[in-house]
């Protein structure tokens, strides 16, 4: 093979063509040995989830970014535990390579006890900061299926730490990116490969650590495996794997049957370009006909030539996924047989099918981006179907700090914060989202614990809750998000950043009216004097995000407010960090919100009396917070008038509205307002 | 015979028209955006977002320079039907083209 990306086996993400071998064992197999044998396989997936999380060091493997897979003999996905259903689709596509290239070179091979590593993202599909590690399983003398975990280990040595750099220019700058390589050999681990994989990082002992946490729960479920072989034959277990997927896409598309045909739309903007505030599109479609669905684009801003919101279009299908195994698809099995009721077609050169040597290592950005697009489109697609899952969004634009140095042990550290595991849940057709739920990708993950996180995180938190201004109004409410802050404690600095989208164009829309969430942003004081304050038990320091920007907040320093997204700097021993980690979107027309909500909403803090008289329009009395019904129906129904009043026909609307634009500087990636066109196509190879 | 469609659009078959489910107004041909038989009106950003950090670049409030908000409203009640927030004089999007034949046909 050319020492290059191999580009054809990326496009493999539906399964394999069936062997003879599996068709004649299919044919065989009892509907309750099917059931048994389906949970069983299940139970030995979340028993390598498990260890995995209990193994390892990272902040992403600890709280829950992890994904355990059983993959049949030809690389497809059977079985998978996680929250993280992109994995259901991405995993398998490193087994594939390793099925392709290595089963039958005399150099590298596939034998009892290996074990492979990568984190080539072009293979893993999301950022070179997800890296996974497989084993083949063998019974009787023959291989029988693979199993492995992927797991988000975040430092990978690139230009700045935790894996994923803004200022990335192109690949050569994202740091270590391995193709699927054998990193053991006889049940043992090659202690040079251990050397170079934890040199090449920031953080060698989370590194090592990671990979022998993944390697560790594989030989649990390799010895499971070959259990259940040895007690119910070779060919049972072939056939039954195989049949998880026949029966997988059966379902699949039977499922997609009972939608309506049609064509769904919805335009996607998110407005940040390396750290420059630039807005770029996604315009999605999905139609959906007979048993089938195709994802086709409708303007797309071009591929960034030197900035890492890029994405290789296996990640956008990977993220597509999010939607469709947890939410659309949430009764069937999650494995990549559910593509049997999908097709796509991707635009050559722009940000959802980067080619070349661009960079990548944002791609979590764009690919949310999109999804939440796919989150909207499924709302308004399956409302009829299934209305109580017609949902608003959970947050969707991150909010992550990322930092690097040493911790108070003396030990490197380069990682992101747990946060992100504890956004807002969308508002549903009939109650408010639920408040700090988790992360929409990462169902099944957890924000850690505060006193957990500072045992050998150099900071000291100085709250972590849930604030008003984070979620999207609506009949129902998203569920509140984590505002929170830290001061760099017990070691003299650290780097830190901040990763993200939506301090200027809002991350997370609402559904059926319902609003957005408004924008985050950072913000951060250097020479606070906030350990002063905690010193003299001073009760006036903020405990919340929405305290901390009025003037009653005393402490004082060099105070900036910042981009979500922010290029990493140094901080010294007790300056601040404040960032949140966003809500959910709103359900429905605010107007038509219970007045009594709006009032539990008040009492809890999580609504403004700003927003129960201005948004909600409610009579009430803010003493006793009693509502007038009757002055609150009268109140609504002018506010009813007045849109009758100020709404016009579409197309009278349209003469004015079209004749506005945003300013020249903020489209400079966008591709040509309104309607981005691809970029030329130079000869360069895809 | 109505289907609903979303929480506030149905499709009255009879007539092949987009309605609001609240009223039952009829809005417009069911082969055509459902917006072009709405009233349709820009939202001021303040109406709906306290920026809480007045003079500074960041803020609750989306940067109207990036966003505007679109709102859809039923000509008769007034319900908000839905909203869109797009970057200024950005298209109107036809987020929902249901294929009204099929729809026909498997409702019959
Ligand atoms: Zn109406």
């Amino acid at each position: 093979m050319p020492y290059t990306r191999d580009t054809e086996v990326v496009q493999r993400l539906k399964p394999e063509a069936m062997t003879q071998a599996e068709q004649e064992a299919l044919a065989g197999i009892d509907d309750l040995d099917f059931e048994i044998f389906q949970h069983k396989m299940n139970m030995i997936a979340l028993e390598g989830k498990e260890t995995t999380m209990k193994l390892g060091a990272s902040t992403g493997m600890r709280w829950g970014d992890v994904a355990f897979g059983i993959y049949t003999g030809l690389g497809d996905l059977a079985v998978v535990a996680t929250g993280i259903w992109f994995h259901a689709v991405l995993g398998q596509i490193p087994v594939k390579f390793i099925v392709k290239h290595w089963l039958k070179d005399e150099t590298v091979g596939v034998r009892p006890g290996d074990s492979y590593f990568f984190n080539d993202p072009f293979y893993s599909g999301v950022h070179a900061a997800d890296m996974g590690l497989c084993v083949p399983v063998f019974a009787e003398g023959e291989l029988i299926c693979f199993v492995g975990a992927n797991v988000h280990t975040g430092e990978n040595g690139s230009a700045e730490p935790g894996g994923q750099p803004i200022a990335a220019k192109s690949r050569y700058e994202e740091g270590l990116m391995v193709p699927p390589i054998k990193v053991g050999e006889n049940y043992t681990l090659r202690e040079d490969i251990m050397t170079m994989l934890g040199t090449a990082t920031r953080d060698p002992r989370t590194m090592v650590l990671d990979i022998k946490a993944r390697l560790a729960a594989c030989r649990i479920a390799e010895r499971r495996i070959q259990e259940m072989v040895a007690d119910k034959g070779l060919a049972f277990f072939r056939g039954a794997l195989r049949k998880i997927l026949t029966t997988t896409a059966k379902a699949a598309r039977k499922k997609v049957s009972l939608l309506h045909d049609g064509i769904y739309r919805q335009p996607r903007f998110m407005d940040i370009v390396g750290n420059e505030e630039k807005i770029i599109k996604i315009g999605i479609c999905l139609e959906k006909k007979g048993d089938k669905l195709k994802l086709t684009f409708d303007g797309v801003s071009p591929m960034l030539d030197a900035h890492p919101q890029n994405t290789f279009f296996q990640g956008i299908i990977g993220l597509a996924m999010v939607y469709f195994c947890g939410w659309f698809f949430y009764d069937l099995p999650a494995n990549n047989a559910l593509l049997e009721a999908l097709d796509w077609e991707f635009p050559a050169r722009t940000v959802v099918n980067a080619s070349g040597d661009v960079p990548t290592a944002l791609a979590p950005a764009i690919q949310t981006c999109f999804v939440h697009g796919i989150f909207l489109i499924g709302a308004r697609m399956t409302y009829n179907l299934d209305p109580e899952r017609a949902v608003a969004s959970w947050f969707s634009g991150f909010g992550v700090p990322y930092f690097g140095g040493f911790n108070q042990w003396e030990e490197p550290v380069a990682d992101i914060s747990p946060e992100l595991n504890a956004t807002g849940a969308g508002a549903r057709p009939d109650m408010d989202g639920v408040s700090g739920a988790g992360a929409f990708f990462a169902t099944m993950s957890d924000c850690s614990d505060v006193e957990t996180t500072e045992a050998d995180r150099p900071f000291l938190y100085l709250f972590r809750n849930y604030f008003k201004h984070s979620y999207g109004a609506g009949k129902y409410r998203g569920g509140a998000g984590v505002g929170f802050g830290v001061s760099i404690h017990h070691v003299p600095w650290l780097a830190m950043g901040g990763l993200g989208y939506g301090s200027k164009y809002p991350a997370t829309l609402g559904i059926f009216g319902g609003y957005a969430v408004p924008p985050g942003f950072i913000q951060t004081v250097h020479g606070s004097d906030v350990k002063k304050h905690l010193a003299d038990s001073d009760r006036s320091l903020p405990v919340n995000l929405d305290q901390l920007y009025g003037e009653a907040n005393p402490e004082k320093g060099n105070r900036a407010l910042h981009n979500i997204t922010m290029g990493i700097k140094p901080f010294l021993n007790g300056d601040t960090f404040y960032m949140p980690a966003g809500g959910g979107a709103g359900y429905g027309d605010v107007l038509e919100r219970d007045p009594q909500a709006v009032m539990d909403d008040l009492r809890s803090g999580l609504a403004s009396r700003w927003m129960a008289e201005n948004l909600y329009k409610v009579a009430f009395d803010p003493e006793t917070l009693v509502v007038d019904l009757e002055a609150t129906k009268q109140l609504r129904q002018k506010a009813f008038e007045e849109r009758k009043q100020r709404g016009v026909p579409m197309a009278e609307f349209e003469e004015t509205w079209s004749k506005q634009h945003p300013p020249r500087d903020i489209l400079k990636y966008f591709g040509g307002y309104p309607h981005p066109k691809p970029k030329m196509d130079f000869g360069l190879p895809m | 015979m109505k289907i609903r469609i979303t929480e506030y659009l149905e499709i009255d078959l009879d007539q092949k028209k987009w309605c609001c489910q609240r009223c039952g107004q009829m809005l417009v041909d069911a082969r055509e955006n459902y917006k072009k038989g709405c009233l349709v009106a820009e939202k001021p950003l303040e109406e709906v977002y306290p920026a809480l950090t007045e003079g500074q670049p960041y803020g609750f409030r989306p940067d109207p320079n990036f966003c505007r908000i679109v709102e859809f409203y039923c000509p008769a009640c007034g319900v908000m039907i839905e909203n869109e927030y797009l970057p200024p004089g950005h298209p109107i999007t036809h987020d929902i083209q249901i294929d009204l034949d099929a729809l026909i046909r498997s409702a019959t």
